[in-house]
């Protein structure tokens, strides 16, 4: 059995019509150990969404998720975000560091979260993001491609088995996508993690040995209407 | 345990980004509690300190009038006096069966504008203005003599006028300061009375027939009194009352005290209702302003709550973030509600001092506080409730758009 199994995954919103409209069905889906995955699609056809039932965020209607041996599906939220905590580093496209924190607090408070508390491995991955002398700065006292590198530091402070990584190279430049991309992968593999990473760039997927078209994996035809319903939800 | 902390930094957190609000908020509940508190502690605190400042005396007997101006008069030495007595009406009181102590007592003339109210030297002796606590001089010096022309200063009046052992005055006539009503009589300070936080510190003592013959008063009005100050055996003024107040027409029996000045209060007890009335609504102000306060943190922040969810946090750590920060907040102006009123206690006590002479006790640290302050705690609560239930909902929906 592999790190992650996806079976009948099935999700449906409420359409402006008022109907219910199902918007996602995974019929399998299934990630090795230390893999790395691109799952490539159109913006507004539902990834963003998928990665929030893998991560146990939001609940899937119907459907079965195992990661790490536990069943996403069967736990109880306090159970799925623990597991989140401790197994599960996620990366945005918008980075959401917490402003209100330094670079190294950042890390700190995602270690304190999954009940862990170690300053010097801290440091060690912001020597290893090549931020360290910026450890105290704010977000807002950073470059885009400094906060990217800071967030994917922030992914991986609790050596997660799983990274999830949602458009993180959509609001970098071509120079800051390689180097992010470079780094991310890279960690991902020193900390033996598996790494999920969405993209509708295919310059972004090229780099990627085993890629995905999430058209393929997602039974449901993206229209109009679904991307309206998206457009709703957001 | 680690959530708990992981909670208390994202809400002090907060709290720093957003200190400018915060200090608004913790100012505004502070004044609103404070506020709440001394409408409803000072009103309360006036009157005890009023009926414990009538400087242990049961009644007093003077002209025929309103027993709240003889009271006033004798006691806190505010109003004129309501006339004079003939000396014969304090020899007959003070033999009446049910007198303890009465002490003959003549106003009519001031100093600077500080009354001089001549008695007997043996109330200062004899007389308790406070159970177990007789009057007391300042050594070296003494109480004045019967029939010389001597001064023993109230606290406050040495202090405000820097009178001294030694020094030597002109009185001046009537109850109020008139440069060119000035006496002849020269008196001399011969003690100052140590400080009682009673009206008597208000005053200059001088011997009763200095009032009753200080030069240039009527010499017809020499055995005339103002008011005789009265100890009743237990409480047994009814035969008095019945004897002055219902059927005689000549004297005025104030008694008994407190209720007299009870009745004063209740004169304002409008005020006292209106004040109540702005006071619960200040409280109101302040859960109100709490509750906006969180709500403007909380549209900032929902993000950051939505990324946390992310990153494993709990709803327990986040809506406990929420809590922390109004409990955080409230506590800060339930604090700061103690120092207000406190200050506000301070004012209105140090104004009520320096105008009448009556010391008021406020203890900061009764029921009274410790209710407002649990219950700025509990508004604060109730206040972050509703964000927090809100915000639980609504923060991932909103945070994590689907782009792909």
């Amino acid at each position: 059995m592999g790190l992650l199994e996806v079976k009948d995954l099935k999700k449906s919103f409420l359409s402006p019509a008022g109907k219910m409209e199902m918007i996602l069905h995974v019929p399998k889906f299934s990630l090795e150990g230390r893999a790395q995955v691109a799952l490539e699609g159109a913006s507004g056809s539902g990834k963003t969404t998928f990665l929030t039932f893998l991560a146990g965020v939001l609940p899937a209607d119907s459907g079965k998720i195992t990661m790490d041996g536990h069943s996403l599906h069967l736990l109880r939220e306090a159970a799925r975000d623990q597991l989140r905590a401790q197994e599960i580093g996620y990366v945005f496209q918008s980075f959401n560091l917490l402003s209100g924190f330094s670079c190294l607090e950042n890390l700190t408070l995602s270690m304190n979260l999954a009940g862990q508390s170690d300053l010097e491995h801290a440091h060690a991955l912001l020597h290893a993001v090549g931020l360290q002398d910026r450890r105290n700065h704010r977000p807002h006292q950073l470059s885009i491609g400094q906060q990217q590198r800071v967030a994917i530091a922030r992914a991986l402070v609790n050596k997660p088995k799983l990274v999830l990584a949602d458009e993180p190279t959509g609001n970098l430049d071509p120079a800051n996508t390689d180097r992010s991309l470079s780094l991310l992968r890279s960690l991902c593999e020193e900390w033996e993690s598996s790494l999920i990473l969405v993209s509708h760039d295919a310059r972004v997927i090229r780099q990627f040995e085993q890629n995905i078209r999430w058209e393929e994996l997602n039974q449901i035809k993206r229209d109009e209407e679904f991307s309206q319903i998206q457009e709703d939800l957001a | 345990m680690m959530g708990l902390g992981v909670s208390l930094k994202l809400a002090w957190r907060a709290i720093r980004q957003n200190l400018l609000t915060s200090w608004i908020t913790v100012f505004t509940v502070a004044l609103a509690g404070g506020l709440f508190l001394g409408a409803w502690k000072t009103n309360q605190s006036v009157r005890l300190a009023f009926a414990q400042s009538a400087c242990g005396f049961d009644a007093v007997l003077g002209a025929r009038g309103s027993q709240l101006q003889l009271v006033l008069n004798a006691l806190f030495h505010l109003e004129n006096s309501p006339g004079n007595l003939d000396w014969s009406h304090y020899e007959m009181i003070r033999d009446h069966p049910v007198v303890s102590e009465a002490y003959p007592f003549a106003l009519g003339d001031n100093y600077l504008g500080y009354r001089l109210v001549g008695t007997m030297p043996e109330m200062f002796i004899e007389h308790q203005w406070k159970e177990g606590e007789n009057y007391q001089v300042l050594p070296p010096g003494r109480i004045f003599s019967e029939n010389a022309k001597e001064a023993l200063v109230g606290a406050r009046v040495a202090e405000r006028l820097g009178l001294k052992l030694g020094d030597r005055f002109h009185p001046y006539h009537g109850l109020e300061y008139s440069p060119d009503r000035k006496h002849e009589d020269i008196y001399l300070v011969v003690g100052i009375l140590q400080a009682t936080g009673t009206p008597s510190d208000q005053v200059i003592w001088i011997p009763l027939m200095g009032v009753q013959r200080m030069e240039g008063h009527d010499p017809e009005e020499a055995n005339s009194i103002s008011g005789v100050l009265l100890n009743l055996k237990g409480s047994s003024g009814l035969a008095l009352d019945v004897k002055y107040n219902k059927q005689g027409d000549q004297a005025t029996l104030a008694w008994p005290v407190p209720a007299i000045l009870s009745s004063f209060f209740n004169r304002f007890s409008w005020l006292e209702r209106s004040v109540a009335a702005l006071a619960l609504l200040m409280a109101l102000v302040g859960g109100l302003i709490i509750l906006a306060s969180l709500r403007s943190t909380m549209h900032e922040r929902r993000r950051e709550f939505a990324v946390l969810r992310c990153m494993g946090a709990s709803q327990s750590v986040v809506t406990g973030s929420i809590l922390w920060q109004s409990i955080i907040l409230s506590l800060f102006g339930a604090l700061g509600s103690l120092v207000f009123y406190l200050l506000l206690s301070l004012t209105v006590s140090s104004i009520i001092h320096l105008q009448i002479g009556v010391g008021m006790d406020l203890p900061l640290f009764d029921l009274a506080a410790l209710y407002t302050f649990l219950g700025i705690l509990l508004l604060g609560l109730l206040s972050a409730w509703l964000p927090t239930r809100q915000l639980y909902k609504t923060s991932l929906q909103e945070t994590l758009q689907p782009s792909g």
